[in-house]
């Protein structure tokens, strides 16, 4: 059975063909953000005129035939409300059109579940950091099985945190990769450290940092942020794995392809004797085929939706989601 | 010897003059640069010891503190049972209510308030742990730490509880009305606090 699965909660619009598990393709197109961020109306429209193009390059690309397609599952949600449109859209015509069920699926058990699978990992705690989310997880079976956010940011996620900086001193592109890449040269300059328990907070970092724009160069605060907000991320996970008594850990998002912040991890993890693992940055950008992966999961258990049921959550949470394991 | 680790410090038991005192210190963490890691022990050492000496004068019951270090806090041990292993008992929830009103009334918050940071020694309470205490006047953290006891308590105790911080605090009307507000809001519903 092959699942096709499409994500379209950002600036990415990406279709991934899913076989028994095995990822048969992987395709997407990227909205290219210029200096303004996203602005959603336009990101749905970019979304819309290659979603075909796309979903096409996926089938041609995984070798199978539109016939061998027995399932299709597409972000339900959390995202921008007119991009999700376009992926529920395109996923409603498709299972009509194929005659196959349909599987609602929560954005960020997507990337959890690829890391967790993709990882060999079992039951790990998890530190789930992109733009929009920043959580700590485990999974849980009351009062039915899902992932617990154990800790969470209070405010804004850290790559989003971390675009508005780059946007604020002027990076270009304006996102946080484009911090990453300058901060591998700084010197540390203090900045608000907020944390409390497992939770986290980062305006008060970003706006500190941002006004320090004129006193410091951009290679230093770059290095500092990053270095302060991960940081945080790290003491938090570690005391969510020392309170959950957790021997296993995975680190998944968009953020996690950040080079350092698993550098960091996987230091902390090594002194408590903890397996560290994480996926391909592929599936840690947003994509398809993550979707597809849990949608095979889920279809498997059953849980398909009729198609007049298919609806969008822009805040969907992810511990509102049944996993299928 | 150590007898306890938490995700930021140690715990030692270390026996100085034929007493037996209790060292908590603050362990360097190798995942974050020095310069983050030095500056971060050293203000919550200074903090935590600043906290605990004004619960003190203030004639709180909190472990005194001997001597202080540069990341490290030496107090007296204190003899008795954390309450999350002894006997759920109406008055050890009265009094943990009266030392939170008390606490806050002198403007500091504890950030941790769970029967597994109390300890039942001769029947009265004392509290420990003041890694992420804070001294503050907002109701929103002043209501973080009885919803703290009220997901660890069970619901005739929290009741208890909260009778006696209603009691003793003075500003108990807006504390439990931001409690109420912050149990409404969607993060605290489907998510137990640990």
């Amino acid at each position: 059975m092959a699942v096709i699965g499409i994500e379209s909660s950002a600036h990415t619009f990406g279709v991934g063909i899913v076989e028994n598990g095995k990822v048969l393709s992987n395709e997407k197109e990227m909205y290219r953000i210029g200096k303004s961020g996203m602005i959603p109306n336009e990101v749905a429209e970019f979304h819309a005129g290659n979603a075909g193009a796309v979903i096409s390059r996926a089938i041609s690309k995984a070798g199978i035939s539109r016939k061998d397609i027995t399932g299709v599952g597409y972000t339900r949600g959390p995202g921008l409300g007119p991009c999700l449109q376009v992926g529920q859209l395109s996923a409603k015509i498709l299972a009509k059109r194929l005659g196959v069920p349909i599987a609602q699926v929560n954005h960020g058990v997507g990337h959890i579940e690829a890391a967790r699978i993709f990882s060999g990992l079992d039951k790990p705690v998890v530190l789930y950091v992109s733009g929009g989310n920043s959580q700590i997880l485990i999974l849980s079976e009351e009062p039915f099985r899902h992932y617990k956010v154990l800790g969470e940011t209070f405010d804004i996620g850290v790559g989003n945190m971390l675009d508005t900086f780059a946007r604020a001193i002027r990076l270009d592109p304006a996102w946080g990769s484009t911090v990453d890449k300058y901060a591998k040269n700084g010197k540390y300059v203090e900045l608000p450290y907020n944390v409390k328990g497992m939770d986290f907070s980062f305006t008060g970092l970003v706006t500190k940092a941002s006004k320090l724009a004129s006193a410091h160069s951009k290679e230093d605060l770059c290095f500092s942020i990053e270095e302060t907000a991960f940081a945080m991320l790290c003491e938090t996970t570690e005391r969510a794995l020392l309170l959950t008594g957790s021997k296993e850990l995975c680190v998944c998002g968009g953020v996690a392809q950040s080079a350092r912040l698993r550098e960091m991890l996987g230091i902390m993890a090594e002194e408590h004797g903890i397996r560290f693992g994480f996926c391909d940055n592929q599936f840690n950008a947003d994509n398809g085929a993550m979707i597809a992966l849990v949608a095979e999961r889920m279809l498997k258990g059953n849980c398909s939706a009729r198609i007049g049921e298919c609806d969008i959550e822009q805040r969907y949470r992810v511990d509102a989601a049944k996993v299928f394991l | 010897m150590m007898i306890g680790e938490g995700a930021e410090a140690r715990i030692y038991s270390e026996w100085v003059f034929g007493k037996e005192l209790l060292v908590k210190e603050r362990h360097a963490k190798k995942y974050r640069i020095p310069q983050l890691d030095l500056s971060i022990r050293r203000w919550r050492t200074r903090n935590e010891a600043r906290i605990m000496s004004a619960l003190y004068e203030a004639g709180i019951r909190v472990p005194r503190i001997i001597a202080l270090g540069e990341f490290t806090i030496y107090m007296e041990k204190l003899e008795g049972r954390l309450m999350k292993d002894s006997k759920p008992v109406r008055g050890t929830a009265l009094q943990c209510g009266r030392m939170l009103a008390q606490m806050h009334n002198i403007g500091i918050v504890h950030g941790d308030f769970t029967p597994a940071n109390i300890i039942v020694c001769n029947g009265s309470v004392h509290a420990i742990d003041f890694g992420l205490s804070g001294f503050s006047k907002d109701s929103e953290e002043r209501a973080l730490d009885m919803l703290l006891m009220k997901r660890s308590l069970t619901r005739d105790m929290y009741a208890a509880f909260e009778m006696a911080y209603s009691k003793f605090s003075k500003d108990q009307k807006e504390v439990l009305k931001r409690l109420a507000e912050i149990e409404l809001r969607g993060r605290y519903q489907s998510r137990t606090i640990a």
